[in-house]
């Protein structure tokens, strides 16, 4: 131990707040996956025995990268800081005097060794998994192929009234930029439009909502088609389907069991 | 007769959607003696891993499957318009090493593994069907307990838990990794 103080002026001759250490070059905190991540790396850069790690140099080393941060995050850093605690209570323990010679032989360290070396081996297996799973991409499936969204696919989430005044207002932001010169006066009703719909969807199976939309020769017209595609979903009669958020919405006609009120669309 | 059943199976391999098992071909051929299958899938295995083609047989999750080989991929994603195909994060791929290797195993067990907390990883691998739960630990919380899942097997093109990385080739990486630095 008194070696391992002594050792300490050369190795780290860092001004406080430092933004690069002594090999030159930058790592920042957020690399690194987790705690014992940052660990290995250091003991790794000061080409450290595992087994035998100057608790002093590392702990230095380790919190000066915490250090690096302006702020702490707690909900990502607050694991850091634990290991940092693990570290200075290790030291405390080499520190304190022995009273039996018997219990020299357990390290204070080995708690820290443990973990590190089961996490090495973590590491490793993550590259070998790693190269695995590269050629695994490289070889392609029929599995993988998109298949054709059909209504009855479990997949597929049915997006909710939020999600699609979402897209709505993506919309309107498309439209408001293409469409700055149409001013027209050609009223449409929704009741109109409703059925225009649903004539669209019997005839073709599905529709594309986005496409549907884009392709209302005014914006009060698109405007309408969109309360009527609400309107159709709040009653049960249409499914609609998002695949993936600001991706397009798909519209199904629903198979009528019970007929909601009012519209008959057979 | 032989030329026959090669043809059937892989007929049969090709209309499967997961990988195809050799119980499950069985079954579908159940008049057939299982020596006379095995050869001819093995010749089949044979005429597909001809250079010549650009489909070959590989054997994965405990199945037969169809795959394209690994040099034709940029042909492939011209044709589908994809870029890239997204690889696992690591922070994702080292919680699924971690229950791979010592599963069944908690989100507890996880974490202390990792250092680091892991139910976001974890939520993320049940999406992808990378892993699931098989069950609740008989411990205080009785906590979810997690294993990994088929499709892991497929997504690694392992045949079998087996066929992960062996705790001998690891500490062999390690020794070399060490023998490196000094």
């Amino acid at each position: 131990m008194e070696q391992e103080i002594q050792e300490l002026p050369e190795s780290q001759v860092l001004t406080p707040g430092s933004p690069v250490s002594n090999d030159g070059y930058q790592v920042r905190l957020e690399i690194f996956e987790g705690p014992l991540d940052l660990l290995l790396f250091l003991i790794r850069k000061k080409k450290i025995d595992i087994h035998d790690i100057p608790i002093a140099v590392i702990t230095r080393d380790y919190l000066e990268y915490l250090e690096r941060k302006e702020q702490i995050n707690l909900d990502r850093e607050a694991e850091f800081l634990l290991i940092a605690a693990l570290l200075i209570y290790i030291k405390s323990q080499m520190l304190l005097p022995r009273e039996q010679e018997a219990l020299q032989a357990d390290d204070p360290r080995q708690i820290l060794v443990d973990r590190l070396l089961e996490f090495q081996k973590v590491k490793v297996a993550c590259s070998l998994l790693r190269e695995k799973e590269e050629d695994q991409l490289l070889r392609w499936k029929r599995t993988f192929l998109p298949p054709v969204a059909r209504p009855e696919e479990a997949e597929l989430l049915e997006v909710s009234l939020y999600d699609l005044a979402e897209t709505f207002f993506l919309l309107m932001k498309k439209r408001e930029r293409e469409n700055l010169q149409v001013i027209r006066g050609k009223d449409v009703s929704v009741e109109e439009k409703m059925k225009e719909m649903v004539g669209y969807l019997k005839s073709r199976g599905s529709m594309d909502f986005l496409e549907y939309f884009s392709s209302q020769e005014t914006l009060e017209e698109a405007l309408v088609s969109f309360f009527c595609l609400l309107e159709l979903v709040k009653n049960h009669l249409v499914v609609a389907v998002q695949e993936q958020l600001f991706q397009t919405i798909r519209v199904w006609l629903r198979r009528p069991r019970t007929q909601p009120h009012g519209h008959s669309h057979e | 007769m032989n030329e026959q059943l090669k043809a059937i199976l892989e007929a049969l391999i090709f209309i499967s959607q997961e990988p195809l098992t050799l119980n499950k071909i069985k079954e579908v051929l159940e008049e057939v003696p299982e020596d006379e299958l095995q050869a001819a899938l093995e010749a089949l295995l044979a005429d597909y891993a001809a250079d010549s083609r650009g489909i070959q047989v590989i054997q994965s999750a405990g199945g037969y499957l169809f795959t394209t080989k690994p040099e034709h991929d940029q042909w492939i994603r011209r044709l589908l318009q994809i870029e890239k195909k997204t690889k696992l994060s690591s922070a994702a791929l080292e919680t699924l090493s971690i229950i791979a290797y010592h599963q069944p195993i908690t989100q507890a067990e996880i974490s202390a593994i990792r250092g680091v907390d892991s139910t976001y990883c974890l939520k993320t691998l049940l999406q992808k069907k990378l892993i699931k739960i098989v069950g609740r630990k008989k411990a205080p919380g009785n906590p979810l307990v997690y294993r990994t899942s088929e499709r892991f097997l497929q997504y690694f093109g392992l045949n079998s838990l087996e066929d992960l990385p062996r705790e001998e080739e690891i500490a062999k990486i390690l020794e070399e990794e060490k023998q490196a630095i000094s």
